[in-house]
């Protein structure tokens, strides 16, 4: 077989026995080759300074120890979660289906669960029963207001035309009365729930009845 | 010039037994033609060993330990630059082993996959070092500590050695000490560092290309001091 310099590289890297043969014989004649063959072989040599192979009595009995203290721990993990130890003896498979079925009773029970929770009815007696005090309360208000009025109505000639001075200030009372009752009454037509209008206007209404009743007593 | 002043029968084959392993000069990888009696006996030892482990008999860790402890030490010691450290990664290196040992299913030889891991605990331990040496913001050059070495040793040559490889890719300094040092064949690098054959070789060639540039004084001046 023959060599040349530039097989070289190609037989230093991964050459034949054949093919290292005849690239020996070549360096014979060839300094080039002969120094790089020379150099290649002698990191191999050099690759013996760092093998040391000494041994250290010492150093299996710490590893026997380690790996003694290991399997014992591992042992005590392993009896500490017995009720589990069927796990790994399942597949992946069937611990994946075991898993999917454990999720679907699960999401059974809670359904279960939802639709047969006990239902709290809404709580809508107290504003029936706020709806229907404020209708009482309106009713009572037109049937007092009624009831105002066929007073006033009996009061009129003597207001329309006062024979004295007191019936004349009467008469320019209930006008004010009238009044303030009229802007109360707007406003509780805006807010016919609030409670402290309502209260003032039956104080105004009490006081036109006061009147009133103070003007028919002072019937001449 | 140029030989760091070495020179030894080249033909030596380097055996996968250690006791046997010498000089690793090429070719090496083209001699194991043909079936092959003792890499029968390899894998049945490998089987062996791996069914050991795996029912966690002590006794097969030791074989283990007595087979190839020395070796892994050795191989730990080069790449993390002390024995005490070494000697952690071994350690860890067989705790690993006996961890993961049920999950071995055999694709690889359980020695190989046993160096595996001594190689990536090695790494980690190497990471972790620097990641403390980066805490303590210690800014001084590592230096290797000189330590006892076997009867006829080269302390010159090999810190010479120990430092250019540490210049080298992680690949290239796993490649050499593995086929150099180590005496494993491409064959078995390929499935220790996960890479092909081919890959190793060309890899070893690099190696060896840049450690000869590194540890060779250049021709010229070789050429003047004659």
């Amino acid at each position: 077989m023959n060599v040349t310099c530039s097989d070289r590289e190609r037989i230093l890297g991964d050459g034949t026995p054949a093919e290292w043969a005849a690239l020996e014989e070549h360096a014979v004649s060839c300094p080039l080759c002969a120094e790089e063959i020379r150099g290649w072989k002698s990191l191999s040599v050099a690759a013996q300074e760092l093998r040391d192979y000494t041994d250290s009595p010492s150093f299996w009995p710490r590893i026997e120890r380690a790996l003694a203290e290991e399997a014992a721990g591992r042992a005590q993990h392993a009896e500490r979660r017995g009720w589990l130890s069927f796990l790994p003896s399942f597949s992946p498979a069937w611990q994946t289906v075991f898993a999917g079925a454990l999720v679907l009773v699960l999401t059974i029970s809670g359904g279960w669960v939802y639709l047969h929770r006990p239902i709290q009815k809404p709580d809508n007696d107290k504003s029936l029963l706020k709806s229907s005090a404020l209708k009482e309360v309106e009713s009572a208000e037109s049937s007092y207001e009624r009831a105002i009025d066929k007073l006033a109505a009996e009061t009129k000639p003597q207001l329309e035309n006062p024979a004295t001075p007191l019936l004349a200030n009467y008469h320019e009372k209930l006008l004010v009365l009238d009044s303030a009752i009229a802007d109360l009454r707007a406003q509780a037509g805006l807010n016919p729930s609030n409670a402290q209008l309502r209260y003032q206007l039956l104080a105004m209404y009490r006081e036109k009845q006061h009147t009133l009743e103070e003007v028919l007593e002072a019937k001449p | 010039m140029g030989t760091m002043g070495l020179a030894l029968p080249w033909r030596a084959r380097i055996s996968s037994t250690q006791c046997e392993r010498g000089t690793r000069v090429e070719p090496s990888e083209h001699l194991a033609d043909g079936p092959n009696p003792a890499a029968r006996d390899a894998l049945s030892e490998d089987a062996a060993l791996a069914a050991g482990c795996r029912s966690g008999d002590l006794r097969a860790y030791e074989r283990l330990y007595t087979v190839h402890g020395a070796r892994m030490k050795n191989l730990a010691r080069n790449v993390l630059g002390n024995a005490t450290d070494a000697e952690d990664a071994v350690q860890e290196t067989f705790l690993k082993v006996q961890r993961g040992v049920a999950s071995f299913r055999g694709q690889a030889s359980f020695v190989t996959w046993t160096y595996r891991i001594l190689i990536n605990t090695c790494y980690d331990a190497r990471r972790s070092r620097q990641r403390k040496k980066e805490v303590t913001n210690d800014d001084s050059e590592e230096t290797p500590r000189p330590e006892p070495r076997a009867p006829g040793a080269h302390p010159t040559l090999r810190m010479a050695l120990e430092r250019a490889l540490e210049k080298l890719t992680r690949h290239q300094r796993d490649v050499f000490l593995l086929y150099e040092v180590e005496g494993f064949r491409h064959a078995e690098i390929a499935g220790i560092l996960e890479t092909t054959e081919t890959a190793s070789k060309n890899t070893l060639f690099q190696a060896k290309k840049n450690l000869r540039l590194m540890l060779e004084p250049p021709r010229s001046s070789a050429a003047e001091s004659r």
